[in-house]
């Protein structure tokens, strides 16, 4: 029942309701604009990318799809990728969130230095001290190796995601992990049973950026894989790509292929975004 | 950290000095090898840095040819962009884990890779055969401090490549041959046709033909003296800043610089660029040049004092820390005799580093391969010295400013020169 | 950094170190007592300390003591097959410390990236929050939205860069194409240093701020209805409970994602390194890209690039502590 004085929340004015669809309308042709183009562009045959007539359409065909998928050892990059990027959004996950937890919870020896030292790991500019790294990476023969490569990409994910996560159970009462304590479960008990369950939206986050992490990186990738079979998506790719010559339809097709499990990871997530959401508003 | 004795390193050094002295390549391994070459054995692995898809067929092709001949010997062939390898490669020999066996190392990567103990001296080993058969610019390239560390493999150089069919209609039925003629034929062609006359390419390298031209260069070799600040020089900028304030040639973009100007000649929107042999099979694809025969390729233009272009190229260098040197040496021998040459040049229309190889049937059969040779008389050898790569970043930036009227041309020669001074600390 | 030991958080841990507390004086068995109360909490941090310690430990300890001396990649010792590098480099105390902060191009370096790391990283929170706010509501295709608009995160940032750097293109570029029909003069973004300045930013701005947007939806979920409803009752307006409730209610993750949105934009490589080089000139080089430049070209000058990283971690350390001050001035806990 809509009053004509006030409204329940969640009701809007029409005017407000145009307004608001108007403004995310406007920030979704921003964003999707570039990757319009890009499905465009992998439509077409490989050279007009560059052309001096602004097409939308010229001979599409699916041709640049082909040539990556039999041409090209994207196949192999694509099982490096999802191999790695998998491991690094499952271990993250789980480190990121006892990390968090433990932060968020215990007020041990150390907790605050353990925030700043994942803070000030943050704070170092790999691309200049790639080379101790490399060393230190070949000195536990760790290069070419995928584990390798999901423990380096710990280095960047887990550091986020655990402040992430102590963010998010800070905000989960501490009433509910005194419940489970009451109900005699021991401490891990509690984080694995009662307190993770809840931090679902955090979670889903922390998940989507350790996969995200992996998937698109490529300067350790670059560095730490340069065996040809153990090439990830984004160090194959670069091939497409030279200094002199580029093949734009083959980059651009797999560029549009990669975004695929990417979306696929994200609507996985997104459901348990839902699930956080909805079991918010059944509350109130 | 691993701070060797000054003891230690005079030892070291000693005895690198010695074994200097005994002249290279009497490492006992391929000494055994000669007796029968082609029982060495082992697993080599080759960063290839060609485009995979066009140009690395034909160099797979080659090494299943190897491997039939030796068939104890298994190629992992890698392709490493080649705006990558260098830094990789660095990366890698440094640490002595995850360096290939054998890289295709670019000209100007040679001496710097040498200089810094990555690379086998290769002289009096197998891997480097009838070294007088091998043009003088290119196997300067391969030599520091005396020494030999590499094998050239493909050469190349600037061209004036332009359209055919533009510059008739422009009324010129030859291209021009000095700079003067060619800002009047770029002139003529825009009045005439409407597009563009030349297409700057705004790229250090890109720039060397008119500092040549003048008779100008970046450094002194002899001399340890940085001379890009010259008369000579001076000259050359102001050339290319009329060829611009002229409108011979638009403003460039100064970012995919090298790309636009690619696709201008493609699409017919200008009729002249210069560039190198490795840009035909991209330009062949082009509108303009559906019909071959359009597409007219000459030597630079001369400035006041002469016609040249710097020598590009690539060599096979093998990496010092190498299991199988012995291998290494035959796949580099291989990869490097007149037929696989000839093999290459026919395919892929790269230029043989050999002077046999342009008397090969195949190679005379390749007519763009056949235009290049002439201009690969006029090649100038760059200064092949360990800080060479860092060269080209001030003299872009210079470039980019010129261009962008935030300096003219004393200058900007005179920054570049400036940045150089910090570079070579030891130069005058 | 500070260590509490024992101090009261509420909580299951309340209860462990209400019991701490209580045995405090028994101090011959206080290491013991604080390793059985507290090894479960080292036992969740410890795998991810181990890692971080020797990946980012070790580049970390070898950098500070490279950034000493005159290492290069030529002076190092090594021996490599036959070829044997004498180690000849020395300790040269803060000279690379002295020969960088007193160059005038690190200032400028600096400005600019003190310029790009605000306006970036206020780009991202202002549209994030803005874009979080409005998709909390219930709205028609609300999951359609949200959709959409985290698609440029599933792009890689280097294809990212390099769509963008095709769009830009003056010649042929898709802008400047539609500038063109418009009628309007094309411009050459990346040429001039302001374009290519907000050229660069634009771009950062596109990749980061689904990531923001996303966060903060969390944030913005974890908040219960109820006192939105309490509110409405009170009579609040819709901006005095944004104010009132949805900001206080984003502290937590505001204050964590503003500092590293901030660490991680001071530090972004890959943008600018992709779409500009750095270029026009160096004008658009940011300290870490202008710092891999100077010391990745040619002969590797290795104490000199370990000086450049000391230094941003230092500035970054000061930028962190401070933030933390003032965080923690308004009463936040860590």
């Amino acid at each position: 029942m809509v009053s004509t004085r006030t409204r329940p929340r969640g009701e809007r004015g029409p005017l407000a309701s145009a307004g608001l669809h108007a403004g995310l309308l406007l920030a979704v042709a921003i964003s999707l604009f570039p990757v319009v183009w890009l499905v465009l562009t992998s439509l077409k045959p490989r050279d007009s990318w560059l052309s001096a007539e602004l097409q939308l359409f010229n001979d599409s065909s699916l041709d640049n799809y082909t040539r990556v998928l039999t041409a090209t050892q994207f196949p192999q990059w694509l099982l490096n990728s999802v191999l790695t990027a998998g491991l690094t959004m499952v271990l993250g996950v789980f480190l990121a969130a006892t990390t968090g937890y433990a932060v968020s919870r215990f007020r041990f020896p150390g907790h605050r230095s353990v925030m700043w030292l994942l803070l000030i790991t943050q704070m170092f500019p790999v691309a200049i001290l790639i080379v101790p790294l490399y060393n230190l990476m070949a000195g536990l023969g760790l290069l070419n190796q995928i584990p390798g490569l999901v423990i380096a990409y710990m280095t960047i994910a887990v550091p986020f995601c655990a402040w992430m996560m102590k963010s998010y159970f800070d905000t989960v009462p501490i009433e509910i992990d005194q419940a489970g304590m009451v109900d005699g479960l021991t401490p891990f008990g509690v984080f694995w049973r009662v307190v993770l369950p809840l931090a679902r939206p955090g979670i889903a986050v922390t998940a989507f950026y350790c996969f995200m992490t992996a998937w698109g990186e490529v300067g350790y990738a670059t560095v730490f894989m340069s065996q040809e079979d153990k090439r990830t998506l984004g160090v194959g790719l670069q091939q497409f790509i030279g200094q002199h010559w580029s093949d734009w339809g083959l980059m651009t097709a797999s560029a549009v292929l990669i975004a695929i499990p990417a979306g696929a990871v994200f609507l996985l997530v997104q459901r348990h975004l839902i699930t956080g959401l909805t079991a918010g508003a059944t509350k109130s | 950290m691993r701070r060797n004795l000054p003891a230690a390193a005079a030892v070291a050094a000693f005895v690198l000095a010695l074994s200097a002295c005994g002249g290279g390549g009497e490492t006992p391994a391929p000494a055994a090898s000669v007796s029968d070459p082609s029982k060495v054995s082992g697993e080599l692995t080759w960063w290839d840095t060609t485009r995979p898809e066009s140009e690395g067929p034909t160099f797979q092709a080659l090494i299943k040819e190897f491997q039939a001949k030796y068939p104890q010997v298994k190629v992992n062939y890698v392709n490493v962009p080649s705006d990558q390898a260098q830094n990789q490669f660095q990366t890698a020999a440094q640490a002595g884990t995850g360096a290939p066996d054998v890289i295709r190392s670019e000209v100007a990567w040679t001496s710097q890779f040498a200089s810094l103990g990555y690379l086998q001296p290769l002289d009096g080993s197998r891997a480097v055969d009838k070294p007088e058969d091998f043009l003088p610019g290119p196997l300067s390239s391969t030599k520091f401090n005396g020494k030999t560390y590499a094998v050239p493999q493909v050469t190349d150089t600037l061209a004036l490549i332009y359209n055919k069919r533009l510059l008739k209609e422009a009324g010129h039925e030859e291209p021009p041959k000095t700079i003067a003629e060619l800002k009047q034929t770029a002139l003529d062609v825009k009045a005439k046709t409407g597009v563009a006359g030349l297409a700057l390419n705004v790229d250090s390298y890109f720039l060397l033909p008119f500092m040549y031209g003048e008779g100008g260069d970046l450094l002194d070799v002899a001399n340890k003296k940085i001379v890009v600040n010259s008369p000579a020089n001076v000259k050359a900028m102001e050339t290319v800043s009329d060829l611009i304030s002229s409108g011979a040639a638009p403003k460039p973009a100064t970012t995919e610089s090298y790309a636009n100007a690619m696709t201008a000649l493609k699409e017919g929107k200008a009729a002249m660029i210069y560039n190198g042999p490795w840009a035909l099979s991209e330009i062949y694809q082009g509108k303009e040049f559906k019909d071959k025969a359009n597409l007219g390729i000459a030597p630079v233009p001369a400035g006041s004092v002469k016609a040249a272009a710097p020598t590009g190229g690539w060599n096979l260098a093998i990496y010092a820390g190498s299991k199988n040197i012995p291998a290494a040496y035959e796949f580099v021998r291989f990869m490097t005799t007149v037929e696989a040459q000839a093999k290459i040049a026919k395919e892929i229309s790269l230029l043989p580093t050999r002077t046999s190889a342009y008397a090969n049937p195949d190679v005379e059969g390749n007519s763009d391969v056949a235009v290049f040779k002439p201009i690969m008389d006029t090649a100038v050898p760059r200064p092949w010295i360990p800080e060479g790569g860092q060269l080209f970043q001030p003299l872009l930036e210079g470039y980019q400013s010129l261009v962008g009227g935030k300096s003219g041309p004393a200058d900007m020669l005179k920054k570049v020169d400036e940045q150089y001074r910090g570079i070579m600390k030891d130069w005058s | 950094m500070a260590v509490s030991t024992g101090r009261s958080s509420g909580g299951p841990a309340a209860g462990e170190s209400a019991r701490g507390r209580s045995h405090r004086d028994y101090r011959p068995g206080r290491l013991r007592r604080s390793i059985a109360t507290h090894w479960y909490a080292w036992a969740m941090v410890a795998p991810v300390l181990a890692v971080m310690l020797v990946l980012i430990g070790w580049p970390l300890i070898r950098g500070v003591y490279l950034s000493l001396t005159d290492a290069t990649e030529a002076n190092i010792g090594r021996t490599i097959g036959v070829n044997v590098i004498p180690s000849t480099y020395e300790f040269v105390g803060l000279d690379n410390y002295l020969q960088i902060l007193t160059s005038s191009l690190f200032w400028d370096k600096l400005l600019w990236t003190v310029v790009w790391t605000a306006v970036c990283v206020g780009l991202h929170y202002g549209i994030g929050l803005g874009l979080a706010v409005m998709l909390n509501r219930r709205l028609r295709f609300r999951s359609v939205y949200r959709v959409l608009l985290i698609l440029p995160w599933a792009v890689p940032a280097f294809v990212a860069a390099f769509i963008w750097r095709y769009l830009y293109n003056s010649d042929y570029g898709v802008i400047n194409g539609f500038l063109k029909l418009a009628g309007i003069g094309g411009v050459g973004w990346l040429d001039d240093p302001t374009t290519a300045k907000i050229a660069v930013i634009a771009v950062n701005v596109w990749i980061g701020v689904p990531f923001m947007m996303v966060a903060l939806l969390g944030g913005l979920q974890s908040i219960p209805a109820e006192l939105y409803e309490a509110a409405e009752v009170d009579g609040a307006g819709p901006w005095q409970r944004f104010r009132a409730i949805t900001l206080p209610g984003l502290r937590q993750v505001s204050g964590t994602v503003l500092l590293l949105g901030t660490i991680w934009t001071f530090n972004m490589f890959p943008i600018i390194f992709l779409v500009t080089r750095g270029g026009p000139g160096s004008e658009t080089e940011i300290l870490v890209t202008y710092a891999f430049r100077e010391a990745f070209t040619g002969i590797r000058n290795y104490s000199g690039s370990a000086a450049w990283g000391v230094i941003i971690l230092a500035m970054l350390i000061v930028l962190a502590v401070g933030y933390r001050r003032t965080l923690r001035s308004q009463g936040d806990p860590w």
